[in-house]
């Protein structure tokens, strides 16, 4: 179905460009950290693994920007990498990242995405995407949305592999939204690609950390997106969720929250705004803190089937003995209520042999939760939390 | 919120019913037809829901057609209303493309077919370089649905003289990439980039003019409609926004040596 999805996108728009793309000029195998325009205080960047590239810790996902003067804005800010991809709003978003970009190219590293399924469609949409953006080359070109290991084809490699050879991208990339660790270590194996762009967030825990730490040690650079966990863009609209959430700060925090994590490269938020702009840029330069936690917990409770309705359904379940509702419910004192001291309290009050569970040690569940709470997941968490 | 469910899984019965790959002879459905609302979106779009999401997508129906060995991926997406509808229509349209009558717009490349009519958005897509069909599709599958087939009144409202052709797109959050302007359309013109944002009252207008005139900084009144000023913004560039009742609209970006006035006080004149 997805590659079907792809397939069709890939269809779509692409315009004649043979002939267009050069082999780069000296202008990108120089430096490696572009200056920023106005330098401003509060940036840190961070080494791109392998590749060498310095972005900024907070830098741009274009996807939903639909005017470039906020791209423009981040650039003299110093943000320093903007992603975009062939599929956004069926090439426009390229159109309209390259214009906004345009004086500022050596300033900046672009990224581009192919959904591609095979080398022909990918090399038809590398020559597209650089004429669209108004480039003779971009820094990372990704395999688009691959959901496991297999979707990392020797056709797809090879395409990136002869597009970096003719100049037209600097560094091979993959990003993935589903099978995520799965897709890393494919990466990882293929050892052809240099970065990997997850969908990473609090929402998450530490489900991806081991996997990101494999691609880390393999000297892969780690880009973070969906950093907001989704959860801030509700589909019915007069909603009022985002609005609250832009006025609580929860947004902020959950970017700090992935910048936290120095295995984190960098991230790539999507922005529409100035004031977004200028609060996701506040982030680069404060820690995240107990209050971003609790507007975080919260936002949790609100945004997924994460928290235990007490039904019962599971008791007597766990194939370790685990009181599974209990535990939950501990967790909901530190992650909902900002009661960790009380969580870990209960917790400890557990007999040893149920409080030395991991569950990360069994290779599958016996419990099912009716409701769709991630049961494994979220034990998993008071276990790492509290233990 | 039990009726509102119950009421979009109705509506969205009743379009799955409608696509039926036999619209054009010789096709057939290939495999199940699939469904997606905004909680799962993400599983189809490979990173591209959030596009989606803020059009005010709410469902999506799909269904893959074959024939003679060529593929057909036909999704049609429920909208909030006819005008997101036509935004998604006209934020994902080739600008250098040419545009169609389907619906409210449409537009057919060779492999890909896009529309809007009423609250739905339709993509169709195919395997090979294939108009025709695609047009078929459209044409059959536009018959079966009901809705608006004009497009919004709002793109009427701005002056036809020096717009660059087909660039008015509803914009739909943070107009000008300002969050005071919430929602609204935008148009390029030889000169100038133009918007037209609609607020819930003059009163709410007003305010939001106050808060444009606090966040730009130094500004100069000028005689538009019921209020108006010009100024200079280091990234929208020399503007010129004025409130008319409860729209704000204006233009920002001006090419050197073009004065403000004249345009602004012709799209005043055009927006009731």
């Amino acid at each position: 179905m997805n590659s079907s999805r792809r397939s069709f996108l890939a269809a779509g728009l692409a315009l004649p460009a043979a002939g267009l793309a050069t082999t780069p000029s000296s202008s990108h195998s120089g430096s490696d950290q572009p200056a920023p325009a106005l330098a401003p205080a509060g940036l840190s960047y961070q080494k791109l693994g392998r590749t060498g590239l310095t972005p900024t810790r907070v830098a741009f996902g274009c996807m939903i920007t639909s005017d470039g003067s906020v791209i423009e804005k981040a650039a003299d800010l110093g943000i320093n990498y903007f992603d975009t991809a062939r599929g956004y709003q069926g090439g426009n978003n390229e159109r309209m990242v390259g214009a906004a970009l345009k004086a500022r190219r050596k300033q900046v590293y672009i990224s581009s995405k192919s959904h591609a399924k095979d080398k022909a469609g990918a090399l038809e949409h590398i020559d597209t995407t650089l004429q669209t953006l108004g480039t003779d080359y971009i820094d990372i070109w990704y395999l688009h949305g691959k959901n496991s290991g297999e979707d990392i084809t020797d056709d797809l490699l090879e395409a990136q592999a002869i597009a970096k050879k003719d100049g037209k991208v600097r560094f091979a990339g993959v990003s993935t939204h589903k099978g995520q660790a799965s897709v890393i270590d494919a990466a990882i194996k293929s050892g052809k690609i240099d970065v990997v762009l997850v969908a990473y967030n609090f929402s998450m825990g530490s489900d991806l950390d081991a996997a990101i730490g494999r691609a880390k040690a393999a000297g892969l650079g780690i880009v973070a997106m969906k950093v907001m966990a989704g959860g801030f863009r509700r589909p019915q609209p007069g909603d009022k969720t985002q609005e609250t959430l832009k006025r609580d700060g929860a947004m902020v925090a959950a970017l700090k929250w992935v910048l936290k994590n120095p295995q984190v490269d960098t991230t790539i938020p999507s922005m529409t705004d100035m004031e977004q702009l200028d609060a996701d840029f506040k982030a680069m330069s404060s820690k995240f803190g107990e209050g971003d936690q609790k507007i975080l917990s919260a936002h949790l409770e609100r945004i997924g089937p994460l928290y235990c309705r007490m039904c019962g359904h599971c008791e007597g379940t766990c194939s370790q003995g685990l009181p599974v509702a209990d535990v939950l419910r501990f967790l909901t004192y530190a992650d909902g209520y900002g009661q960790f001291a009380l969580g870990r309290e209960r917790f400890l009050e557990l007999p040893a042999k149920v409080a030395s569970v991991r569950c990360r040690d069994c290779s599958s569940c016996s419990v099912d939760c009716p409701h769709g709470v991630r049961v494994p997941e979220r034990l998993s968490r008071a276990q790492e939390l509290f233990a | 919120m039990k009726c509102c469910i119950a009421l979009l899984a109705v509506s969205l019965a009743a379009l799955g019913q409608t696509l039926d790959c036999s619209l054009v002879p010789g096709w057939t459905q290939q495999g199940a037809s699939r469904s997606y609302t905004g909680d799962n979106l993400f599983e189809y779009m490979d990173g591209n829901a959030e596009g989606y999401l803020v059009y005010g997508f709410v469902a999506m129906q799909g269904v893959n057609c074959e024939s003679g060995g060529e593929t057909i991926v036909f999704d049609v997406s429920e909208m909030a209303d006819a005008e997101s509808a036509y935004g998604m229509f006209t934020a994902t349209r080739d600008p250098h493309g040419p545009l169609e009558r389907i619906g409210m717009g449409g537009q057919i490349v060779p492999r890909r077919a896009i529309f809007a009519k009423g609250k739905y958005f339709v993509e169709i897509g195919i395997s090979k370089d294939a108009p025709d069909v695609l047009r078929a599709f459209c044409r059959a599958f536009e018959a079966k649905v009901s809705g608006a087939t004009e497009p919004p009144q709002t793109l009427a409202w701005f002056p036809r003289e020096k717009l660059a052709p087909e660039t008015v797109r509803l914009v739909p959050e943070s107009v000008l990439g300002l969050r005071l302007l919430k929602r609204g359309y935008i148009a390029q013109y030889d000169y100038g980039k133009a918007f037209i944002v609609a607020e819930t009252s003059p009163e709410t207008a007003a305010e939001v003019m106050r808060k444009l005139r606090a966040r730009v900084g130094e500004t100069a009144p000028v005689k538009i409609a019921d209020e108006a000023f010009e100024a200079t913004d280091r990234y929208l560039g020399r503007l010129c926004f004025f409130r008319k009742g409860r729209y704000i609209a204006g233009f920002a970006g001006l090419a050197e040596g073009q004065p403000a006035l004249p345009p602004s006080t012709a799209l005043a004149a055009r927006l009731p």
